[in-house]
């Protein structure tokens, strides 16, 4: 071997050294390997092939650990010059050429090659050479990669295996790609899978900061690269935010340079978003009022009126909350609905132009009644002169336009609504409508069973009750009705004196499974009373009032029943023959539970009931010992009708005793507790009514709680109910239940002054609190023109005068000191009238 | 975020694909693990199944008092393409 040295044969030596190190394996034989690997080595150095001389040093090394520390004492620039690629590639020419050779060469382009397309182009190798193939397919892909968006499919580079000394370009290739994509993670795997010691492992550290966000501590190159990436988002949005803080500011200069600003950016990051920008800047300048001429030319040319840019606007007026702006909101929507038709949205006719005419009633509906009017007076004269329609301006007709193109319930239900807030009729008439186009919903039945019957067309509601029966027999709104509709209709006919149709009704609803409820038969039997002796039927009349002793067990609760349906059905011969007069001392006792299932049967059938009020002030005498007897509903029902009466003492004693019960009826015993003491207590009353609402909220009972705010809106004005907790009302319920004695002459309820706050202060509270008020406290300020001092001890007529002749003087022109140096310049006047709001 | 974006569909997706879609997200994101991101998945499913609320949606829901930089700046391509020129220029380390 060390012939074949010396007489410069190395290639032959490595190959004879090889043989003898696999023969042996010692590390003899490795270091007799090493030495010809390094006159070989030093062959090709002389021959200027460094690269391969390199390459080989490497290889070696990798190999033969022993052989590091000889090749690092050769410095990397006593290697030679870098060999030009074209030297490096050349061996590969030669389809023969050693596999050592070969495998240095690759690891050489792996690690060094950085310009693709002089590799493409490298004409020492054949133009179909596959590393030549490779090279030109990763230049293109490459450059594609970093200039824009590529599909999939250019990504796949089928002329690069993964043993190629290019596979770590293509890796490189797909993590760049992934990059602008968005898809962090599939970038992350690729840069994983890159050799550590391969060119584009350079372009790792970058890519992974722009990742993380990061750019410092990059080369500086790296760092160019992260700049001129990054950095065009980053000043658009800058430019967003000085436009949207210019906007904030209202000065239309830096809005109008703002504007600028942010077209310019917007051009050159966003350019596609250009026009959408423009739309958008547009409404914000029409919002702020700036001039819209110097606004198109700060944005270097108007923005494109299409259904996008009106759904936009019209949004943006529905925003603003204004009245005017609503208005214009409305006509809007009516111009994107037809620019959307136009640019096929969406049908003319279709479910989207029922929804946007259903958006337009509901905007009107904000509108004042008097700008409303106004608008469509306008309109109307407008019209009149172009023949345009204004049909946006008209609720009704957008209700109209909506159900018919789209008839659903909502859209009826929201229809009916408005309605039901203009008149009873038009209410009825949309109801008719809705069942009309779809006669399978409940909703407009029951509207016209209320509406019918409330206006006393009983042969009607029965019609509408009968389809609603067939739909939902057991609808709340249904199971009683008919029972109730046949008690008025009959009352009705006598009222009109006509008893044999009376009496047909009274059969009828003695028929029925519901007139066998609870005392219902009672008030059949009232009804037979009262029919009779309007037919002149003695005896049937006796039968039957015996009927109604018998079924409510007291002949004051059946004379009370036979009275209150006398009174509604007005049969004066019946009144009088059965008057009310001081209630049996026999009967007393049992008085509370009396009038109370009078009550409740007047209350089922809608009869208003008639007491005497010595009836009343004996049940609240009574209640307190036969209370046990009455249940929750009676209980309320009895307190209502003490309400109605306006007998604050049976509504307290009602109350107290409902409160008693305690439960899920708290709420309302609560609220008529409230009622109960509005006249002697109205602070007592805010609270009561305040803590019934916040209970009933939290009940979720909704009418209660909005009686009990509007019963604190009778009391406290706008401000409505007390702000209190849960536990605060909790507190007022305890009290309360505590308080059973109703308020009368010095015993007042419970305090509340801890919820109430501080008491007012101004004279006039003062004075109804019965505390002592200085009379000038009354003078408003506003009256005292000079801001002076009343001399102490004035009596307060004189000094009303006093005041008179300051402000006379004052309107006159006169300082202070000249009033003071003549205070009675002028005869003094009549005492002046108090003003009409100071007195209480 | 419009509804079709949270679930990953396209705006004239049908109600199957809306369905899978809804199911596989909600896979991605159970109740337990991400509650707010499950509203949110939720509420969109909601919306995009309703034929009537998904089309009040479309309407309805574009909403003038959003920030033109929150508007506009996502539209800006985060990470601009700059050619090969600057990559290369890191490659060879200059």
């Amino acid at each position: 071997m060390r012939q074949l040295i010396e007489r410069g044969d190395h290639k032959a030596a490595v190959e004879q050294a090889k043989d003898i190190h696999r023969a042996s394996r010692s590390g003899a034989s490795e270091a007799l390997l090493v030495d010809a690997y390094a006159a070989r080595i030093e062959e090709l150095r002389r021959r200027n092939l460094t690269l391969e001389a390199q390459a080989l040093v490497d290889l070696v090394c990798k190999r033969y650990p022993s052989a590091k520390r000889r090749f690092a004492e050769l410095p990397r620039a006593a290697q030679g010059r870098a060999p030009s690629l074209v030297d490096l590639v050349r061996p590969l020419a030669d389809p023969m050429v050693d596999a050592d050779k070969r495998l240095a060469i690759e690891q050489a382009l792996q690690r060094e090659v950085t310009d693709l397309s002089a590799l493409a182009s490298c004409e020492t190798l054949p133009a179909a050479h596959p590393l030549r193939q490779a090279a030109a397919a990763l230049d293109r892909a490459f450059t594609a990669v970093t200039s824009g968006p590529v599909a999939e499919e250019a990504l796949l580079l089928p002329e690069v295996s993964h043993r190629s000394p290019l596979a770590a370009w293509k890796l490189l290739i797909k993590a760049i790609a992934a990059f602008h994509r968005g898809d962090d993670d599939a970038c992350q795997q690729f840069l994983d899978r890159i050799k550590p010691d391969s060119a584009p492992a350079r372009l790792v550290p970058p890519l992974q900061a722009m990742m993380r966000n990061q750019g410092t501590g990059c080369h500086p190159a790296a760092k160019a690269l992260i700049s001129v990436i990054t950095s065009e988002r980053a000043a658009f949005q800058r430019a967003l935010d000085d436009l949207e803080q210019a906007f904030t500011s209202g000065r239309r200069s830096r809005i109008l340079k703002a504007i600028r600003a942010a077209v310019q950016a917007c051009e050159q990051s966003a350019p596609a978003q250009l026009e959408s920008l423009r739309q958008h800047i547009s409404i914000r300048a029409a919002a702020a009022d700036l001039d819209p001429m110097k606004v198109r030319a700060a944005m270097g040319g108007p923005s494109r009126h299409d259904a996008t840019f009106l759904q936009l606007f019209a949004r943006a007026m529905e925003e603003a909350r204004d009245p005017e702006k609503i208005s214009l909101a409305c006509h809007l929507w009516e111009e994107f609905k037809q620019a959307a038709v136009k640019e096929g949205w969406f049908a003319v006719n279709g479910a989207e132009a029922a929804a946007l005419a259903l958006r337009i009633a509901g905007l009107l509906q904000q509108l004042p009644d008097d700008l409303l009017q106004e608008l469509q007076w306008s309109a109307e004269a407008k019209a009149k002169k172009t023949g345009e329609t204004f049909s946006y301006l008209y609720p009704e007709q957008m209700y109209q336009r909506a159900c018919a193109l789209d008839p659903h319930p909502a859209a009826f239900s929201q229809w009916m609504q408005w309605a039901a807030r203009r008149s009873d009729a038009q209410a009825e008439r949309v109801a008719e409508a809705w069942h009309k186009l779809r006669s399978r919903d409940i909703e407009p039945l029951v509207h016209l069973l209320r509406a019918t019957e409330a206006r006393g067309a009983f042969k009607l509601a029965l019609g509408y009750l009968t389809k609603t029966e067939q739909i939902d027999g057991l609808h709340a709104e249904v199971r009683d009705a008919r029972f109730r509709i046949l008690v008025k209709s009959a009352l009705r006919h006598l009222e009109r004196k006509k008893p044999h149709l009376a009496a047909d009704d009274v059969g009828a609803g003695a028929a029925l499974p519901q007139a066998q409820q609870g005392d219902r038969p009672a008030i059949v039997a009232a009804l037979r009373t009262v029919t009779s002796a309007a037919c002149g039927q003695t005896d049937a009349v006796d039968v039957a009032r015996a009927e109604v002793e018998h079924a409510l067990q007291s002949e004051g609760a059946a004379a009370l029943l036979i009275f209150s349906l006398a009174s509604a059905s007005k049969q004066r011969a019946v009144q009088q023959r059965w008057p009310l007069g001081r209630p049996a001392r026999r009967e007393r006792s049992s008085m509370p539970m009396a009038v109370a299932r009078v009550a409740v049967l007047c209350a089922d059938v809608g009869v208003p009931l008639e007491v005497p009020r010595a009836w009343l002030t004996e049940v609240a005498r009574q209640l307190t010992e036969s209370q046990h007897l009455l249940d929750v509903v009676q209980l309320h029902v009895l307190g209502e009708a003490a309400c109605q009466a306006d007998h604050l003492e049976l509504a307290y004693a009602a109350s107290a005793a409902g409160l008693e019960r305690g439960g899920a009826t708290d709420p309302g015993f609560l609220f008529l507790r409230a009622r109960s003491v509005i006249l002697p207590e109205p602070d007592r009353c805010l609270v009561c009514a305040s803590a019934a609402a916040e209970l009933a909220r939290h009940a979720r009972e909704t009418e209660l709680v909005e009686n009990a705010v509007e019963l604190c809106r009778t009391l406290a004005g706008f401000d409505g109910a007390l702000p209190l907790t849960l536990d605060q009302a909790r507190d007022v319920l305890g009290r309360e239940k505590a308080a059973r004695k109703p308020p009368r002459g010095s015993h007042s309820g419970p305090s509340y002054d801890d919820l109430l706050g501080a008491p007012c202060q101004c004279a006039v509270c003062r004075r109804r609190r019965g505390e002592g008020v200085d009379p000038f406290e009354e003078l408003d300020e506003e009256d005292d023109p000079f801001d002076m001092d009343i001399p102490p001890g004035m009596p307060p007529a004189i000094a009303e005068i006093f005041i008179e002749v300051a402000k006379e003087a004052a309107a006159r022109g006169q300082s202070l000191e000249e009033f003071m140096a003549d205070p009675l310049n002028e005869p003094p006047r009549p005492k002046r009238r108090r003003k009409k709001g100071r007195r209480w | 975020m419009e509804p079709a974006e949270i679930l990953g569909v396209p705006d004239q997706a049908t109600d199957e694909e809306i369905r899978a879609a809804y199911l596989r997200r909600v896979r991605e994101c159970p109740p337990d693990r991400s509650p707010e991101e499950f509203e949110r998945i939720r509420d969109a499913y909601e919306t995009l199944c309703d034929p009537r609320r998904r089309l009040h949606h479309r309407l309805f829901s574009v909403d003038p008092t959003l920030s033109l930089a929150a508007r506009f700046a996502r539209h800006a391509p985060e990470r601009r393409f700059v050619g090969p020129g600057p990559w290369l220029d890191v490659l060879k380390g200059q």
